[in-house]
């Protein structure tokens, strides 16, 4: 009997074996697929290298008050966007002048001071930076890499160690081998995924999603052995990668419905979308007017009674002010080659909008940064959107050529006497939640710099800033 | 006439012709959001580059004298005691103000009707300089928080608050 026990004792060990060695082959099998872990084990995994990314970047750094509230209020924000609820998200600033952010499992999400300065205080940049580290741990990018890396090797150590599990040493192997990614980045792959989505949280939390193109335009003037960030400087296609980003901005827009409500029907019918309303100066410094013949915009300078002619010799179609003044602009050239110029407020062209289509209307964002223009040409009809600071164009409207206005909440357009409207994403200003008063000093008085152009010396003004 | 006589006299009258001449150089400064309106100095110079919708500011003559009004969000400590020790306990803290020094405790004033905290207090800017700053805090009906604050690179806090003349002349807007 006692040794029929045996028997019996000795086959449930092998079939507990077998048994473990088979949930151990499937786990680490579906380690690879999907890292179907807990958010336990990732924050376990994430916090045993939390200490060696520290002192690799020299520490933590604690930012100047104001700009800590302002930086945590964007990641805030942008956690508020996540959809993983079992994640507890954290940011550390490390002490560190390289332009840099990466993020661990579990939520540890890092950024270094140089990268937070050099993006000053253009929230949807920031929210670009911190959106893809988020978008990383969102979909569990570090953990498959790490997995995917140590799969064979684990399976082998734990097949030996059988019954043991060993998760000391699971979680030592794990580690180690996060540490050696981390600086690589999680993958082709993972990047490409972790751009778009970073960007989606990055609006649905209610910044640009124009922050991760413009942030990708300021590093490529940057060169690349300056660049230790993994999401800029390891891919050859980055380009690629910004004109995914560009072209993802379009799905953030609603598509266009025909307008039904009156009121709005008669705003659009009045005010600003008028040709003539849009060419009076904002600030009602300068009356321009298109010549009867020639070229160029004739301008009155009411302060300094003054007669100039800006763009000389450059055939002028139409121009319209930015809602606050502070930009103009102008349709040159002649259909269909019309183009778009930008110009500030002193008749310098800022921007060419260069395009293989013709301009049959524009108008300005509410907000001035953003020119949406109703366009024609061999690939049909479109409304496109482009900005006023970056090279950014995308559509919004497909089939569809006549007026266009752009009242609060998006663009409208008109096609054979209706009028569409397709919404813009919402954007929000940062505010700072119980906020606490800021501490200012006088700004010294800044020198002019001297600046030698031939046989005349230029004094340039200084420019100021915000103490 | 006696020669008391005469210098009582002569003191009266310095005494009226630097305060008639500090009234003709002073000018009422109305917040562009008519939120409040006060007199300023005519040496006080309006920083249009600093200032917008949430903060005006005003250079003085000095190399360190700045005064500026702040306009908050709302505030959520609960009391105005518990937002100005807060706000004071952050800018103590590191990435606050280097060296911070409370030199004048909270104190409870009046500004044109709303319950004021004013405080002074010291600190170290970038250069190591030595920066005495008067601030006051105010929460204004809705919750929203107020701030008006005057620094200076002298240690004026002995002799009293230079911010009276503003604050007497202070008046609400809403």
């Amino acid at each position: 009997m006692a040794v029929v026990i045996l028997k019996h004792a000795r086959a449930a060990k092998c079939f507990v074996l077998s048994l473990t060695v088979l949930v151990l082959v499937g786990m680490a099998s579906s380690f690879v697929a999907a890292a179907p872990l807990g958010a336990g084990f990732e924050r376990t995994l994430g916090n045993s290298a939390v200490s060696e990314i520290l002192k690799q970047y020299g520490g933590e750094y604690v930012l100047p008050l104001h700009q800590r509230l302002w930086v945590e209020e964007v990641f805030r924000r942008l956690v508020g966007a996540t959809d993983r609820k079992d994640v507890v998200y954290s940011l550390t600033i490390l002490n560190s002048s390289e332009l840099n952010a990466f993020s661990l499992p579990g939520g540890y999400v890092f950024i270094t001071r140089g990268l937070v300065n050099s993006i000053g205080y253009d929230e949807a940049k920031l929210a670009a930076v911190l959106g893809h580290e988020v978008a990383h741990i969102e979909q569990k990018h570090g953990v498959n890499a790490v997995f995917r890396q140590m799969g064979l090797t684990v399976l082998l150590e734990m097949g030996v160690m059988a019954l043991d599990l060993a998760t000391a040493d699971l979680f030592r192997i794990a580690s180690h081998t996060l540490l050696q990614l981390v600086n690589l980045g999680w993958g082709r792959e993972a990047e490409l995924e972790a751009d778009l989505i970073g960007q989606t949280l990055a609006v649905k939390a209610g910044f640009d999603g124009a922050g991760a193109v413009r942030l990708l335009d300021d590093l490529f003037g940057v060169p690349s052995e300056e660049l230790p960030m993994k999401i800029f400087r390891t891919h050859p296609d980055t380009e690629v990668r910004r004109k995914r980003l560009e072209e993802n901005l379009a799905s953030y827009w609603s598509t266009p419905v025909v307008v039904r409500d009156q009121d709005v029907l008669e705003r659009l019918d009045g005010g600003r979308n008028f040709p003539l309303d849009r060419r009076i100066d904002p600030t009602n410094r300068y009356v321009i007017s298109l010549p009867l013949e020639g070229s160029g915009l004739q301008v009155f300078d009411q302060q300094t009674s003054r007669i100039s002619v800006w763009l000389e010799d450059v055939l002028v179609q139409d121009f319209a002010w930015s809602p606050q003044g502070k930009y103009l602009a102008v349709l040159v050239g002649d259909e269909p080659q019309t183009q778009l110029w930008i110009c500030d407020r002193w008749g310098r062209v800022t921007r060419e909008v260069r395009i293989e289509l013709a301009i049959a209307d524009m108008c300005w964002s509410p907000q001035g940064n953003q020119v949406a223009m109703s366009v024609y040409g061999p690939s049909g009809e479109h409304v496109l959107v482009t900005y006023v600071d970056a090279d950014i164009i995308f559509a919004v409207g497909e089939g569809l050529s006549g007026g266009v206005a752009w009242l609060d909440s998006g663009v409208y357009f008109e096609n054979e006497g209706k009028w569409y409207h397709a919404s813009a994403p919402k954007v929000e200003g940062v505010t700072i939640p119980n906020p606490v008063p800021q501490v200012l000093q006088k700004q010294r008085i800044l020198s002019p710099s001297v600046v030698r152009e031939g046989t005349t010396i230029r004094l340039t003004r200084p420019s100021l800033t915000m103490p | 006439m006696s020669l008391k006589k005469l210098k009582l006299g002569s003191l009266i009258t310095v005494l009226f012709v630097v305060l008639v001449s500090r009234v003709g150089q002073a000018f009422v400064f109305t917040d562009p959001t008519e939120l409040y309106s006060t007199t300023i100095w005519d040496q006080w110079v309006y920083q249009s580059h600093h200032s917008n919708d949430q903060i005006t500011v005003f250079y003085g003559e000095g190399d360190y004298d700045l005064l500026y009004f702040e306009s908050l969000g709302r505030v959520s400590d609960g009391s105005l005691e518990a937002w100005a020790q807060r706000a004071l306990r952050l800018y103590e803290e590191p990435g606050g103000l280097k060296d911070f020094q409370l030199e004048m405790p909270l104190t409870v004033i009046d500004v044109a009707g709303q319950t004021g905290l004013s405080c002074g207090y010291s600190y170290l800017d970038e250069r190591d300089n030595q920066l005495w700053e008067y601030r006051v805090f105010l929460i204004l009906p809705g919750g929203r928080g107020f701030s008006i604050a005057l620094s200076t690179g002298d240690a004026w806090l002995e002799d009293g608050s230079p911010l009276e003349d503003i604050l007497r002349q202070w008046r609400w807007l809403f």
